[in-house]
Parts: structure tokens; sequence; C-alpha cells
């Protein structure tokens, strides 16, 4: 009898075991994902979802109810026509006030930062690729600023600024490029909180283009050799090409960590200072104003879809398949 | 032969690699049910989220605690908070909104309960243990109260310490320069921006210290809630007209930022900072605080006072603790209440005018949620004792909620704080609580961004209160038509005339 259960189950347990051997290389490939996307769907696409559902409501200032009655798309016409700048602490997009409007701040951050942190990290990359004596150190010196936890990043770039503190606010007032209140000037703290930005991601880029940088075939560089290519024309015709996949991906990762910029801001200066997207949802949300900030967030989030799916379909030839 | 071989190693492998994920998700979760059950409090100690002081001085809080009646077998255990009040009201408003269940006690600030009173958000006290309602009620300075009360008298927190704004002064560096703060009982004899500026100017140049006069100017809450109210209301002047208008009706109450006696506040800031600029005011004496003042908070700002660089400083209670300590300036501390520009008869709206304090403070707070409590009560209760409030008076320097402290012996013996308590109780008698309706986060923020340009020179002071007046007018008229919906929804339709006095709140 007891033989015969064991057998019995050892033939029921293996039946999904069969079902499971029976599946194409693809089929299983769907299969092992399907948990990580059931994941994936409740933390990303519910959230997106509800977000553009409260964006749909009025906001409620009083009584245990959050958000106001259905108004459509009330919000959205209100906050891109400048009506909503009244409940926000900076406007959404005005033209008289680019500095100090979430939109073009947002944008001129994330174009300065992310060109400086690819140009340097390209720069930090190639140097990094080089056989040199105490290469592990100087890999160790590019890398650090990346480990450095926000907060502490957003201490030492606030305290270098503070007057009475810093010692940077006078030579640089000496020499005219800050006033002697930087933080206290949205154009200048917005410089101050592009140079934090920089001096931490450029290692973060580095790192990814480096991995590029590696996975070139060396046997190219001999044949180029042979072919008597001059340096720029090496990096023009081999390193370039085969690294670029790897830079877009790296540019990717980075535009969209700089349009949700907020930490850095907060640290550094402040979002009545440089006001960024995420700022204003922020400010919003604590202001018990949730539609409005559940309205800029969404619209942050499809700023940030679009720009993600022009460098998909624009790149995607240059890219191959391989990466995104 | 080959391809059966492959197949079924893979299948092995596939079996394997399924076999192993459940056995990893089986260790994740029991390790992750771990960590979070490692992080929960024992099941008699009561959690406050406060700050730094209450964290590191739990011990000795809690042992008071204890001596003035609380159970000895719950025990009190402090979440530090940030430092910045506007971070940790955004902080607890995740936590009240997320339904938490801890902490059991807020320490709130008294600028920004109402909006939590509003939202139902706090337990009424007044509804659970109505005499402790009425005792406070009756006891304790009755503005400070206020904002923590809803209009039909229920009560949302014990009030905890009330702050007040205060100038501190080397009284060194002025007995030095020829003054005699003490035959002129500067202490509770307030000077005018007049007198007080031509001091400090003479004291910096005879002392040869460096500035004369630092403050916050900061683009942030403490502006608009303090310092900035506190010179305009000094000069008569005010946001939204008389004093009734404090609490609202929103929408319906003038906004008044664009009046002489605030444009006239905001020129005396600009000429403190500037000197002869072209808006001077005249009837004061300029160039006496640094540019930095408008990139200062209030540590940044009290420590170049702190360092011996500044004759005066704006503060709260605590810089008079910490400057007034036997191993900083001790008795060469002075204190004394903050100067006015007109007199309470000459002023423009009524109820201000004269020295002027920004009222602030702490209340604690009950979160609705906290399966403890009964047990919070009780921490709650115990710290309305008398005797508590001495101690942290003694320990904190927390000025006592409770008017008829400021008469006892007691703590007048206090060291260093002991010093200050006849200019502490005029701070205290001579405040006015911050304007705190739905609609002021939002104009907090732009009175702040307004004011600290217009100190910085970035327009001028009567430009700069002009485009703030319709900042403020659109906030105002946003926020009034989004309270007559939802109260002509909730509650069967009084007119909007009605539903505007919702927004008092606090009032």
């Amino acid at each position: 009898m007891a033989t015969e259960t064991g057998r019995d189950r050892s033939l029921s347990l293996s039946s999904p075991g069969r079902w499971i051997e029976g599946l194409s290389d693809t089929q299983f490939a769907y299969l092992l994902l399907t948990p990580c996307l059931i994941l994936f769907g409740v933390i990303a696409f519910w959230p997106l979802v509800r977000t553009f559902q409260m964006s749909l409501q009025a906001d409620l200032l009083y009584g245990a109810e959050r958000l106001g009655p259905f108004v459509g798309f009330e919000n959205y016409v209100e906050l891109l026509t400048g009506e909503r700048n009244a409940a926000l602490p900076r406007p959404f997009f005005d033209p008289s006030q680019i500095f100090t409007s979430a939109l073009t701040v947002t944008i001129i951050f994330t174009v300065v930062s992310v060109f400086f942190e690819t140009v340097l990290g390209f720069g930090q990359a190639l140097i990094l690729n080089q056989e040199f004596r105490g290469r592990r150190w100087a890999r160790v010196a590019i890398i650090l600023p990346w480990a450095v936890p926000i907060v502490i990043q957003g201490m030492i770039f606030f305290l270098l600024f503070q007057p009475t503190i810093g010692f940077l606010v006078e030579p640089l007032q000496q020499l005219g490029v800050f006033s002697s209140t930087p933080q206290a000037n949205s154009v200048e703290s917005l410089v101050i909180v592009i140079v934090a930005d920089v001096w931490k991601t450029s290692a973060f880029m580095a790192l990814i283009i480096l991995a590029g940088l590696q996975s070139i075939d060396r046997s190219l560089y001999d044949v180029a050799d042979v072919a008597g290519a001059s340096k720029f024309e090496r990096f023009r015709t081999i390193t370039l090409p085969l690294v670029l996949p790897s830079v877009l991906v790296a540019m990717l990762f980075r535009t969209i960590g700089a349009m949700r910029v907020f930490g850095l801001i907060e640290t550094v200066s402040s979002c009545s200072t440089v006001p960024s997207l995420s700022c204003l949802v922020v400010q919003a949300f604590s202001s018990s104003r949730y539609a409005s900030a559940a309205t800029v967030a969404f619209v942050t989030a499809a700023i940030i879809g679009l720009v993600v799916s022009v460098y998909i379909v624009k790149f995607a030839d240059v890219e191959g398949g391989g990466g995104f | 032969m080959i391809p059966s071989d492959g197949d079924r190693s893979r299948a092995v492998d596939r079996r394997r690699f399924v076999k192993a994920l459940g056995a990893t998700g089986l260790a994740a979760s029991g390790s992750l049910a771990g960590c979070l059950s490692r992080g929960s409090a024992g099941p008699q100690t009561i959690e406050i989220a406060a700050n730094t002081d209450v964290k590191e001085n739990v011990g000795e809080i809690q042992a008071k605690l204890h001596e003035v009646g609380l159970s000895e077998d719950i025990e009190l255990s402090a979440i530090a908070g940030v430092q910045s009040s506007g971070s940790r009201k955004q902080q607890y408003n995740r936590w009240l909104s997320g339904n938490l269940e801890r902490p059991a006690l807020f320490m709130m600030d008294s600028g920004w309960a109402i909006p939590f009173i509003l939202r139902d958000q706090l337990v009424d006290i007044a509804e659970i243990r109505p005499e402790l309602a009425t005792t406070i009620q009756e006891e304790y300075f009755e503005p400070f109260v206020r904002s923590i009360e809803d209009r039909t008298g229920g009560l949302y927190g014990v009030p905890l310490f009330p702050t007040t704004g205060a100038m501190l002064y080397r009284k060194d560096l002025v007995k030095q320069a020829g003054f005699s703060p003490e035959r002129n009982n500067w202490a509770t004899e307030p000077l005018s921006w007049q007198r007080f500026s031509e001091v400090t100017k003479e004291t910096m140049q005879a002392t040869d210290t460096r500035w004369g006069f630092s403050f916050q100017a900061n683009s942030y809450e403490g502006l608009s809630c303090c310092d900035f109210k506190e010179f305009t209301g000094s000069w008569g002047g005010s946001y939204f007209g008389a004093k009734e208008n404090l609490f609202g009706p929103v929408g319906e109450r003038p906004v008044t930022v664009d009046s002489q006696p605030v444009v006239d506040a905001t020129r005396m800031v600009r000429t403190f900072i500037e000197g002869d600029t072209e808006n001077a005011l005249e009837s004061v004496a300029g160039d006496i605080s640094p540019r930095a003042v408008l990139q200062w908070q209030e540590e940044t700002s009290r420590r170049p006072f702190s360092n011996g660089s500044v004759v005066m400083h704006r503060n709260w209670p605590y810089a008079i603790a910490i400057a007034g300590a036997e191993d900083a300036f001790g008795r060469d501390l002075g204190v004394m209440p903050m100067p006015y520009g007109v007199t309470e008869d000459e002023a423009k709206y009524e109820g201000y005018g004269g020295t002027t304090s920004s009222l602030g403070g702490w209340h604690v707070a009950l979160n609705p949620n906290s399966p403890k409590r009964e047990m919070a009560f009780e921490v709650m209760e115990a710290m309305t004792q008398p005797a508590m409030q001495l101690f942290l008076f003694e320990l904190l320097g927390w000025l006592p909620p409770r008017p008829a402290l400021f008469e006892t012996e007691r703590m007048r013996q206090v060291p260093v704080m002991g010093r200050y308590v006849e200019t502490l109780r005029m701070t205290v008698e001579n405040s006015t609580p911050r304007p705190v309706t739905v609609a002021w986060p939002q104009e907090s923020t732009k009175i702040a961004q307004q004011a600290n340009a217009a100190f910085s020179g970035d327009g001028t002071p009567s430009q700069r209160m002009q485009t703030l007046k319709e900042q403020l007018q659109a906030i105002e008229e946003a926020s009034e038509r989004k309270d007559a919906a939802e109260t002509r929804g909730g509650t069967g339709g009084p007119s909007p005339s009605e539903t505007g006095t919702a927004t008092s709140g606090g009032g």
C-alpha cells in the first residue's frame, strides 16, 4: 500500500515537471518571467493607473476623504494653461520665469547634466581602459563619488556654498562667477545642483561605458594598426561605433534619473529655489492637494515616457537590438 | 541518442532550477519576515515621533514621566525625525495618510497641525478625556491652544511648549559701546527699530564686530510664518488685514501685503542688508546685516552669533539656552522683545503694531490608528503635569504652556533660561500665531519667495509685494471655490459665505 501511494504521489508530482519539460525554450522563458512580470505590474503599473485615476478627480482640502469629485481632464488643462500655478509652489511652465518653472528647470537640469556626465564619463572610461601603473587606484578614485550617499553628497555641496562656512563662496564671488549668496539665487543654485550631480554621476557613466569598451574585440585594433590607421581614425571607426550602444544605454538611464530629480535638490538647495517636476509633486502632495500632485506626477511620467521612446526609436538602428 | 541526452540534462536543469527558486523564495520570505518583526517596538513601549532633543534625553524624560504619575511599565521610545519642520510634516503626512499604526504619538508643529485636524487624522481629546481638554483650554496660553483646536472646541493634542521670537544680544558689546541695557530696561521695554538699528550700528563700529544683526531670511516657512510676519506686524501691517482674519475666512478676507506698513517693513530689511539703497527706509540705520541672511535659517544664523561675529540675533528660546550657557556668553547674553516700528495705536490693522513675536511651538498629538491608545493617553496626560513642564523647561529650555508657571520661583531659578523669564513671558503675551488655513502651505511658499526676492534686491519692495498680493488672491480664490463646493456637497448647501468660515479650522 505504502509503495503504491508513493508511486501515485511521484506520478502526480511528475506531471507539472513533464509539462515544464514539454515547453519550448521561448515558452519556458516566459514562464520564468511571469512572476517577475506580475510583481512588476503590481508595483509599477497599478500605481501608474491609480495616479492617473486620481488625476481625474478634484483636490479636496477638508474631511477624511482625500479626493473630490470626478472632473475629467480639468486638472491637466489647468496645469498646462497655467491656471493651476497658484496652487503650486512654483509655476509648471511660465516662459517669463524659465529658471523658476518646473518644466524648464527639469529640462535644463537633464540636458546639461546628462551632457557633461556623458562627456566626462566617456573620458574617464577611456582613461580607465588604458593599461597603466596604479590603474586600480585610479578606478577607485573615479568611482568613489558614486558610492557617496545622496544626503552626504547634498550636505557637502550645501555647506561648500554657505557663506561663513564653505570656502568656495568668497573666491567664486571675487572671480565674478557667483554672488555672495548663491543659494538664494535660482540660476546659481541650479548650477550648483548640476555640478553636484555631475560630480557624482559621471562615475556611473564611466562604469557602463567602460564595460562597453572592454567588450570590444582587441584584434580589431591590431587590424587597424596593420592598415596604418591614426589614433583618431581608430577611435572614430572602431571604438565609437562599438561603444555607442553602451553610451546610449547609460544616457537613457541617466536621463530617466535626471528627469525625476528631487533628493539632490532638497539636500543641496531647496525645491522653492530650484523647482523640478518631482518637487511640484511632493510639495502639492504635502499641501494635501493630492489630485494636483497626481496630475503633475502623471505628466512627469508621460514626459519621461516620451523621452525614452525617442531614445529607443531613434537609436534602435544604432543599437542593433541587443541592449534596450 | 545525443538529442535525447541533451533533453534529459536540460529537463533536470529546469527541475533543479524551479526547486532552487522555490527554496530561495521561501528562505527570502522567511528572512524578510524576520526583518520586519525585529523592527517592532515592545508591547509596553510608546513611540513618539519627536526631535533630536527628545531622542537624546529620552531616558531622563521617561524617568520624570514615571515620577509625575505615568505607569512604571510604560516605556517611551523616541524617533528623532528630520531637523526641518517642513520635512517632518511631509513625513507625518505620509505616515498618517498610509494609516500606519506607529508611532503612537507625534510631536506636531503648531504651524501645521490644523491641516491634519481638518483631515480627521488626529484624535479629539475633548471627546475622550473632556476633563483634560477643559484644563488645557482654561489654563494654557490661549493663542497657543487655538493652534490645535477646531472651531467646535475639539482639542486634537496636548500643547507641549510654545516658542516665540526674541532678540538676543551681546550685553558686553553694547555696554562697551556706551549703552545701558539694564538702566533702560531693554528686557521688558521694547526698542523702536530706529533705536535698535542705531544701537546695533554704533556697537558694530565701536567694538569692531563683523556684523550687527542676524536673522532668518532664507526662502522657507520660517521667513513667512515668523521673521517676515514679525517685521510687518511691528510696523502695524499684516498679510490679511485685522488680526481676526488670521484663520480665515479664506477668499473673503482682504489680502493686504501691498499696504504701506508691509512695504515699509520690507524696505527696512532691505536697508539692514544693503544700506543706502534706492528704496531705503530713511528712519533706520542701514548696512547692519550680512547678505548671507538670505540663505540663513535658524542654525546657520545662530552660529555666527555664537562665534562672536554678531551683535544682535533674532531666534527662538532654544538659542537662548545655548548662547546663555556658562561656557558660552553666560550673563553677557541679553534678551529683549522684538523691536517695533509703530505703536499699537498707530497700527494700520487692528491687533498689530508694538513689539510682535511670532508664536510657534509644538504639541503632542495621537495617531488614531495606534492600537496603544490608552497607554499613549497616559503619556500625554503625564506631559500636562506642571512638574513635567518645569522639568522640560529646565532640561531643554521648552517654555511651559501655562502662564501661571511663569510666576513660580522655581522657573526663575532654572539656570540660564531662568534669567530671561520676564522677557519670555512678554514675548508670549505679545505673540501672534501664524495664519494657518488650508491655503497656508501655498501662501507661505509664495510669501517666502517674494519676501526673499525683495530683500535680495531682485525687484523693488513695492513691486514684489504687489506680485505677492496677486498670487495670494489667486490662492485664496482657488481655495474658497473648492471649500464651497466641498461643503455644499457635504451638508446640503449652506451659502458660500458660511462655507468660507469652515476654513478657519483652528480659529
